[in-house]
């Protein structure tokens, strides 16, 4: 896998770097700004890029429109969007144009050294990777209407799993249940949410989304 | 009604010998001589101002002293201001600061306009016939003081046993009561008597006559009116709003940046150690996790070290218990040796001595960057007035400038925020002197 970082705090960017090469992966460039990050992959053409959302010169939303701007130039570059804060508006804004080869990532997800990169990995191969405090925010926001009042709390479970962009193996992995029992929860949260059921796990997360989004 | 008249004569008689007295003389005797020599200067450059600008030549000139007779109106106003503050420990607020226009015109145009210096104008001239009456006051006291020593005097200097007799002469305070001669020692007992008068008289009049210069002052010098408290009290509301603001934004940046992005470099290392360590010891990459595992506490070490300054930033712990010692902690870390004298008698709310000592902090460290100071000194006071000084002082080059140094104007500001005020005198060479005075409650 190929990767470009876009991250202005040294001690992270050189640290993201070593992991990445540690599993293998090449990283094409490290840079510390949304100008030279939009540099960096028309340059390189990487499979995936690392933005960090606050970045100089104003420290706002720099990676945020760096993100949106590569979507839109370079559609089968991945952008993973890392921070420290998770807003909804930005996940609203990075979204709009469709979940495939897009992730929004907590910092504290590095953590897990093999499950970050397992995200990665799935936003580079045109997957999604969302945070599961975006999809508790979303949750949040929609709990008020009422509509998820239907699903049991193991239903619950695994729509936060598939909004978070997981296949149904990894939410099997992750439930310790088996694949076929995953696969009913889908099936009925699929028919108490009125939505048909999905062929590629991109579709489940929009059909997540655009039922939580309102 | 006996007893009506015994508590009045003895409140009467016993005036001269009260503290409240010795302030009021003292004002008397300061106040009254600088507002003859105000009168004086307020008038002369009032009058060239005028004069010389109605001749068609000196226009410039003459608008030219009739900026400085209001700057100077200004000055002679927060003196008077002070005075009375100081010795009366009659508090007036300043009137609102003077808003300096742009361009030539602009500035001319508001200060001629100043209402604060054409008031200042107007309390030094009507002052003269008040320090007038001030300073006939001080004299009568001294003068009544010495008559009543004559008696003490004729005993001890003037004991003739014959020859010829050299009167003492008495001076009668009254200004047509011409003087006493005296020829034998009853009669100085009448000199002392006269003295005893002058001086109750002196008391009573000094006390009469600063009831009214109170009232001048607090009617010509303090803010002019509601309206102008209230765009004040509007503007300084607005600092403190958007000071807090900042604050917070500082805050958080400090935290984004310092401690929060060194815990997810902590987290990021003791994953990747984690994963070197594999499912069983045998393939354990030793050297490499132990190296993880340094920058790993490296991190964690820096992280404590930057909510350590962050939480010192938001509130100093030293400063629960009080000023002094949180100032004496303060002093302690400072690069040029700083001393402290505190003198504490009540202590003030914990917003103003939270503003107290973020000032100091500010002043010291404007000290350390820019002046060069082999020593820096920090006084703080309460006074009787119900106002702590602050007062930092270095032996440094002087040139700090309120105007120049946005750090000064923005502690300008936050003090201002609690109806403080910010001195700096600071002549180039030196020594520079800031003194900061705050209400005692925020």
């Amino acid at each position: 896998m190929r990767v470009v970082i876009a991250e202005d705090a040294a001690l992270l960017r050189e640290g993201l770097t070593r992991l990445l090469e540690d599993r293998g992966h090449s990283v094409c460039a490290a840079v510390t700004d949304g100008d030279a990050l939009l540099a960096a992959v028309a340059e390189f053409r990487p499979d995936v890029a690392v933005v960090d959302i606050r970045m100089p010169p104003t420290h706002t939303d720099e990676g945020l429109r760096a993100a949106l701007a590569l979507r839109k130039e370079f559609p089968d570059t991945g952008v993973l969007m890392f921070s420290q804060y998770i807003e909804t508006s930005y996940t609203a804004q990075l979204l709009e144009g469709g979940a495939a080869g897009v992730g929004y990532l907590l910092k504290d997800r590095v953590a897990n050294v093999a499950e970050f990169t397992a995200a990665l990995e799935r936003v580079a191969d045109g997957g999604t990777a969302l945070d599961p405090e975006v999809v508790s925010q979303l949750f949040r926001a929609s709990r008020q209407r009422g509509g998820l009042a239907t699903l049991t709390p193991r239903e619950r479970q695994v729509l936060a799993l598939m909004a978070e962009g997981r296949s149904n193996a990894g939410i099997a992995a992750e439930l310790v249940v088996s694949g076929g029992a995953v696969e009913k929860h889908v099936a009925s949260i699929f028919a108490k949410l009125g939505l048909p059921p999905g062929e590629s796990d991109n579709r489940r997360v929009l059909a997540v989304l655009q039922y939580l989004g309102g | 009604m006996g007893e009506d008249i015994r508590r009045v004569t003895g409140t009467i008689l016993r005036a001269p010998f009260t503290r409240r007295t010795v302030r009021e003389m003292l004002y008397c005797g300061v106040g009254g001589l600088a507002g003859v020599a105000g009168f004086w200067i307020a008038l002369v450059l009032l009058v060239f101002g005028l004069g010389v600008s109605a001749s068609v030549l000196g226009t410039v000139v003459g608008l030219l002293l009739l900026t400085l007779a209001l700057r100077v109106g200004r000055r002679l106003g927060a003196l008077h201001r002070r005075l009375a503050s100081w010795l009366l420990g009659y508090r007036v607020d300043a009137p609102p600061k003077f808003q300096p226009g742009t361009g030539i015109l602009g500035r001319l145009d508001r200060r001629l306009r100043d209402r604060a210096a054409w008031r200042g104008i107007s309390y030094s001239l009507v002052k003269l016939p008040v320090a007038a009456v001030q300073v006939y006051a001080i004299c009568a006291a001294v003068i009544g003081l010495v008559d009543l020593t004559y008696p003490v005097d004729w005993v001890l200097f003037r004991h003739h046993s014959g020859g010829r007799l050299n009167p003492l002469i008495a001076v009668t305070t009254l200004p047509a009561g011409g003087n006493l001669k005296i020829y034998s020692w009853p009669g100085t007992l009448l000199a002392a008597l006269t003295g005893a008068v002058s001086v109750i008289a002196a008391s009573w009049l000094a006390r009469a006559i600063n009831v009214g210069d109170r009232r001048l002052v607090r009617g010509l010098l303090g803010p002019t009116t509601m309206a102008e408290r209230v765009s004040e009290l509007e503007r300084t509301r607005t600092l403190a709003v958007e000071d807090a603001a900042a604050a917070l934004r500082r805050v958080e940046r400090d935290l984004h940046d310092g401690a929060q992005m060194r815990l997810a470099a902590l987290a990021m290392n003791l994953g990747m150690a984690r994963e070197k360590l594999g499912d069983d010891d045998e393939h354990a990459d030793n050297a490499t996790v132990r190296e993880l595992i340094d920058a790993a506490h490296h991190n964690a070490v820096d992280a404590l070290a930057d909510l350590r300054d962050l939480a010192r930033g938001i509130h100093p712990p030293a400063l629960d218990n009080g000023l002094a010692s949180a100032l004496a902690t303060l002093a302690a870390s400072s690069a040029i040796p700083a001393t402290v004298r505190a003198d504490i008698e009540q202590r003030p709310a914990p917003a103003i001595e939270t503003i107290a000592y973020f000032s100091a902090a500010e002043l010291i460290a404007n000290a350390t960057k820019h002046s060069y100071a082999n020593e820096i000194k920090i006084d703080i006071h309460t006074e009787r007035s119900g106002v702590l000084r602050l007062e930092v002082s270095d032996d440094g080059i002087g040139g700090a400038d309120l105007a120049r140094g946005s750090g000064l104007a923005g502690l300008a500001q936050r003090v201002s925020t609690v109806d403080g005020r910010l001195d700096v005198s600071s002549p180039p060479g030196g020594p520079t002197i800031v003194t900061v005075e705050l209400p005692l409650k925020a």
